[in-house]
């Protein structure tokens, strides 16, 4: 389990941490979430070491996490980049030694991930030859050839294509189904929300919020209304205290209420001013907590 | 996985990449096409050796035949003869230079200026026998000088030790390049994040110094090699004492090598990106040639002044003046000790500060880092406060 406790940074007049823990166990997907310039790539950096802390720690399965530890972890960092003019098989296989394979077993994971990934036809040509979906692919590859305990990856999903996304996706969960403690960054809540259990948001270097999905998302204060109605007069609302309009758009409404509104009130608001040909009633979506949580 | 298991991965990985790229092999053969070349060309020039000799009057009939004829097994040397109505003359003629030996049959002598030209001697010898008709063993001709033999100025001992340490510079110059944008690459390319995240920044550069070294090394060992054959072939001259001369000059171009590798990597490691790279290395080129001159300006003036020894243990300096020196003067055995425990410690103190300031210029957000801030960053290192990079 990987425990990143109440760690701090400060660049110049910067606070980039502020006390920011953030922690995810073996086997478990986490989505880490945060608006630009929260603190999340230095987050991840500093589990590499890559960043002098001024307080705080970092801890693997209890112990401070050390160069050897760092060897089982996997990382894709923020800054892509391979060696662009080795060969795509031989630079895994690299990368795997570097994390302690033999010869042999780095050569057959390398080919194994190749493969995986759809890049076996590729193993020998250089990397700079590569389309950019294949580069990031190989990027991936290079994160888990050595079937790392821990793999980090710093917005893995930015610039994929549907088809790639979907790839990944299956990639990470099987990761965590090995085993595998699995921590990535993503902007794509919709995404997160499809594949994680659990998310850790973060702002100004602090944590937000962090745990099941599910159950942040209805410990929210807030709840959704979606409502579609047959002939309602152009500018109808509910006229229920606690009810805002989030979007209306072709005789469809989003409405934002308080946990504490009673939906029912609300449906029979609607019924009497028009026919109701959809009603939802929910907790927000993560996208809508997310900003619940930012905004605060 | 040990450091020294890392530093071969990432040292073979440099040569191997090197080794594979277009540039590495389009240089090595210009570089052994220029020495090659320049060796045959060295040769062309040789066979026009002429031998000017001049004989008083009378000269027998076919002396300048059989002179010619004789010559002809010294790589067909020319024999220019010249025909001096006295001994006055003949001796005039030596002294200005117009000729290089003077043949007096009349007492069966050749006389040169100040140092006896074995092969015009033996040139001259074999043409006056032919004419004679006599046969060996009997020398026909004593061989005289004018003046004093001069001293012999080109010891092969100072020659080596001085070509070795001009040899060892440009080398440097050369190779130190490779260094400087060989530690440059992983930043260029930003394969760092992903390479620091598993190793560690000093043993990223020591393995990255080795291959790019060793693979210098190999370059110029084609290059020796190369001439070695030719000199071997006799396409070259040169003393035979040479071999013995090399066995003090070769470690310390090794060790000369290295540190100043490492010192060309310190300098890259403060370098930002490619761009910076070719000023990086100035400081150390600097140093490089100050060192160098100092040296020769010390050995000149008193190879046993105190700036000579000084600068024969002074790890900067010590592997392009200590051979030098040892040549001309000797170096006590403890100044060679001294000198070499030195260069040692300085590589393993520079690869330690280069691997530092290489880790503290990515932490701060890849950009590069000044000397000051470096130094900086190296003292407070003892106050044990940063965990995360050793």
């Amino acid at each position: 389990m990987l425990a990143v406790n109440a760690i701090r940074k400060r660049f110049g007049q910067v606070q980039a941490l502020d006390g920011c823990s953030v922690s995810v166990g073996r086997g478990r997907m986490l989505g880490f979430l945060g608006p630009n310039g929260a603190g999340k790539t230095t987050v991840m950096r500093s589990i590499f070491g890559l960043v002098e802390l001024d307080s705080g720690e970092v801890l693997w399965d209890g112990r401070p996490v050390d160069l050897a530890e760092r060897l089982r972890f996997g990382y894709m960092p923020e800054e892509r980049g391979l060696y662009p003019r080795m060969r795509v098989g031989e630079q895994l296989e690299y990368f795997g030694r570097l994390h302690g394979l033999g010869a042999s077993e780095a050569r057959s994971a390398a080919s194994l991930w190749l493969e995986r990934l759809g890049l076996a036809e590729r193993a020998a040509s250089k990397v700079e030859e590569l389309s950019h979906g294949n580069q990031q692919r190989a990027q991936l590859a290079a994160a888990l050839v050595h079937e790392p305990e821990l793999l980090v990856l710093d917005e893995p999903f930015a610039g994929l294509d549907p088809v790639a996304v979907q790839t990944l996706a299956d990639v990470l969960r099987g990761e965590a189904a090995r085993g595998a403690a699995v921590l990535f960054s993503s902007h794509q809540l919709e995404l997160v929300e499809n594949i994680c259990e659990e998310v850790a948001i973060i702002d100004h270097g602090r944590l937000l919020a962090t745990g099941d999905v599910d159950a942040l998302k209805r410990a929210s204060r807030r709840r959704r209304i979606e409502l579609q109605l047959d002939g309602a007069p152009l500018e109808w609302l509910p006229r229920v205290p606690g009810v805002e309009l989030a979007e209306r758009r072709d005789g469809r409404l989003r409405l934002e209420v308080g946990r504490d509104v009673d939906p029912e009130l609300v449906l029979a608001a609607a019924e009497k001013s028009a026919h109701v040909v959809a009603f939802s009633y929910g907790p927000p979506t993560l996208a809508e907590l997310f900003l619940e949580l930012v905004a605060a | 996985m040990s450091g020294l298991s890392v530093i071969t991965l990432v040292a073979w990985r440099d040569m191997r990449e090197r080794l594979r790229s277009k540039a590495f092999l389009a240089s090595t053969l210009l570089i052994l096409a220029l020495v090659g070349g320049s060796a045959v060309l060295g040769r062309l020039a040789d066979r026009q050796t002429t031998y000017r000799v001049a004989v008083t009057a009378p000269a027998p009939p076919g002396l300048a035949d059989a002179l010619q004829r004789a010559a002809q097994p010294f790589d067909d040397a020319e024999v220019q003869l010249r025909v001096v109505p006295s001994l006055a003359a003949g001796r005039q003629a030596l002294e200005a230079e117009q000729v290089d030996a003077l043949l007096l049959l009349s007492d069966d002598r050749l006389v040169f200026r100040s140092n006896v030209d074995a092969e015009a001697a033996a040139v001259a010898d074999a043409a006056v026998r032919a004419l004679r008709r006599q046969l060996p063993p009997a020398p026909e001709l004593t061989t005289a000088t004018l003046h004093a033999p001069e001293q012999e100025s080109t010891d092969a001992a100072v020659l080596v030790a001085y070509a070795g340490s001009l040899l060892l510079l440009m080398s440097l110059a050369f190779y130190g390049q490779w260094v400087i944008s060989g530690v440059v690459e992983e930043k260029n390319n930003r394969v760092v994040e992903l390479i620091l995240s598993s190793v560690r920044p000093r043993d990223l550069l020591a393995g990255k110094v080795i291959g790019i070294g060793l693979l210098g090394f190999a370059q110029l060992a084609l290059i020796a090699g190369l001439a070695a054959g030719m000199l071997a072939a006799g396409v070259f001259d040169a003393p035979a004492e040479l071999a013995g001369d090399m066995a003090l000059v070769i470690p310390w171009f090794v060790l000369g090598f290295a540190l100043y590798a490492v010192a060309y990597a310190a300098a890259g490691a403060l370098a930002s990106s490619q761009q910076n790279a070719e000023t990086a290395g100035q400081p150390v080129t600097y140093t490089l040639l100050g060192v160098y001159f100092a040296g020769y300006v010390a050995l000149s003036a008193d190879a046993e002044g105190p700036l000579a020894s000084l600068l024969t243990v002074f790890p900067l300096s010590a592997p392009l003046v200590l051979p030098a020196r040892s040549a001309l003067v000797g170096v006590p055995l403890w100044e060679h000790a001294l000198a070499f425990v030195l260069v040692l410690s300085s590589i393993y103190a520079l690869v330690r500060f280069a691997g530092r300031i290489y880790g503290q210029g990515l932490l701060r957000s890849g950009a590069g880092l000044g000397l000051r801030a470096a130094w900086h960053l190296t003292r407070s290192d003892g106050a044990g406060t940063h965990p995360t990079i050793t």
